[in-house]
């Protein structure tokens, strides 16, 4: 299995500064890409709502003086064991053997929700308009697009970043940029507990110690 | 889970047609007590009714029903595409045997296949529950004994009730026996929903904030789910009721599915009021629909975890 090549994205939670930039670049593209519509529900009404692949969370943890402010980026993890595929019952959701994307075909999805009940990160939406599953191509269309100069060959949500806290390549090989900061940074998978192999990976806050110990060193 | 009506249609009337089905092939297999003119102008045309219902209120669910045919296509892997090829091969086989009984015939074969059917129905609906080993509160057999014991539950009331409406059927027999087994099935299954009750208050969620966002702090706390207007992840997954609403559903599962059915057919008992049944049924079927909505709104997605705050 790891012989294969899965796509993914390593994200720094030490460098995410919670612009939104990589929510909206992603929207950007996609609603008007393969993936699209995403459709937006009373954009001008009281309480907007819309698809969306990527969300960016914000957490607060410990307590004064020892706290800090964590901007978490959630979009689906492409699993390498996903539970989300098998019990689609159309075969709409799968995952490409060639690249390990999960995508989902959206002509043959009939809008029953299962797939979304059997995420446990929450990573999928229906879009409201269209009635089907939607979530992360990791930009398909960008990534394989032979228009597109080389260097944009990313997906948006990486190319849009100001702080380069997305990193994005295959994990399965070691000598990507994305494989080398999973094992140099100790890149950790989310809910490891269901055993779902998630192919994304967050690296780990160290930044608040290393400026204390630089604070202490002057 | 934000409970969803047409499941709860769908897995209650079809349970229960399920049920009476699975009398019907027993009692005419086996005994041969049921009359052909009660099958065929009653209980036979009852059952399918409430398995075309449930057949109907399942498309509700769907954002694209006309695709709903594509669902068959998976039955390797996904539980809902075999309910889905079983449903139909369930209300076919009810139909052959409908027909069959208006000519005055009956094949043992084709009860057999209906028992077995009944039975598989009961597995695939349990398991697209049961399967999803993270929402804690379904993923185990309880699930599936407690679809197959209300809906043998429901069956056996509408059974009676049936028996009942058709006056020509009832023999003296039935008047002690349907309230007798009735009273028993209930205990049973009102044993089952406290065990379940018992279990998802003991429940330890395996997921908590520290693992869905990687950040082992033992003090950690959301201040942003990163939108204000709703999203499918805040429709879908949170019933959004208080827990007085939930406290008072369980009081009015507890004693329209279970205690008051129980009551007013001791009282059917004693004083050998068949009629007494049907009220048991009715008064069983209104509990149950808040049963099947529990089902639902009891269970706790690890995705909500991720959306605990909106700023």
């Amino acid at each position: 299995m790891k012989t294969n090549k899965q796509l993914a994205l390593v994200i720094d939670l030490n460098v995410c500064v919670g612009c939104h930039a990589c929510v909206t670049s992603c929207k950007e593209w996609n609603t008007q890409g393969s993936a699209g519509p995403l459709t937006d529900l009373h954009a001008y009404g009281e309480n907007p709502t819309g698809t969306f692949f990527n969300r960016v969370q914000t957490y607060e943890t410990g307590s004064f003086p020892n706290t800090e402010t964590i901007h978490f980026p959630k979009s689906c993890l492409h699993c390498e064991d996903p539970p989300c595929v098998p019990v689609c019952p159309t075969g709409a959701s799968y995952k490409r053997a060639e690249d390990g994307i999960v995508l989902v075909d959206y002509d043959k999805c009939i809008g029953c929700k299962y797939c979304s009940w059997a995420c446990p990160y929450g990573a999928r939406e229906l879009d409201e308009e269209r009635q089907v599953m939607t979530k992360c191509t990791l930009c398909v269309d960008r990534i394989y697009s032979e228009t597109l100069p080389i260097s944009e060959r990313k997906p948006a949500c990486v190319l849009a970043c100001p702080t380069n806290a997305r990193l994005f390549g295959d994990v399965h090989d070691p000598e990507s940029e994305a494989s080398k900061a999973i094992a140099e940074r100790g890149g950790y998978a989310l809910m490891p507990e269901w055993e779902t192999i998630p192919a994304n990976h967050y690296l780990p806050r160290s930044i608040t110690e290393i400026i204390a110990a630089v604070k202490d060193e002057n | 889970m934000q409970p969803n009506f047409s499941l709860v249609f769908f897995t209650t009337l079809a349970g229960m047609s399920q049920g009476l089905l699975f009398y019907i092939a027993i009692f005419k297999s086996q005994f041969n007590l049921l009359s052909n003119s009660f099958l065929t102008n009653l209980a036979l045309p009852v059952s399918f009714g409430l398995l075309i219902a449930s057949l109907l209120a399942s498309f509700f669910h769907l954002g694209h029903p006309e695709r709903a045919w594509r669902a068959a296509h998976m039955w390797r892997t996904s539980w809902l595409s075999r309910e889905v090829i079983v449903l139909p091969l369930f209300i076919t086989t009810v139909m052959l045997a409908w027909y069959f009984s208006a000519q005055d015939k009956s094949f043992l074969i084709i009860w057999l296949a209906i028992v077995i059917l009944a039975f598989l129905l009961w597995i695939c609906t349990a398991q697209i529950y049961q399967c999803i080993k993270f929402i804690q509160e379904w993923a185990h057999p309880l699930t599936f004994i407690n679809f197959l014991v209300l809906g043998l539950t429901s069956g056996w009331l509408l059974f009676g009730s049936l028996i009942w409406l058709w006056s020509d059927a009832i023999e003296d027999a039935y008047v002690k026996i349907i309230p007798a087994i009735g009273i028993v099935l209930l205990f049973i299954a009102l044993t089952i929903k406290l065990t379940i009750w018992k279990r998802n208050r003991g429940l330890k969620p395996k997921s908590n904030l520290n693992s869905a966002i990687g950040i082992p702090n033992t003090r950690i706390r959301q201040t942003s789910m990163g939108l204000m207007g709703g999203s499918f992840n805040t429709r879908e997954f949170f019933h959004n009721q208080t827990n007085l609403v939930l406290d008072n559903l369980r009081k009015i599962i507890l004693f329209g599915v279970y205690l008051f059915p129980i009551l007013i057919l001791v009282y059917a008992l004693q004083s050998s009021t068949f009629s007494a049944v049907f009220i048991a049924l009715i008064v069983h079927l209104i509990g149950l629909m808040c049963e099947r909505w529990m089902f639902f709104a009891e269970a706790n997605h690890p995705q909500n975890l991720y959306y605990q705050r909106i700023s």
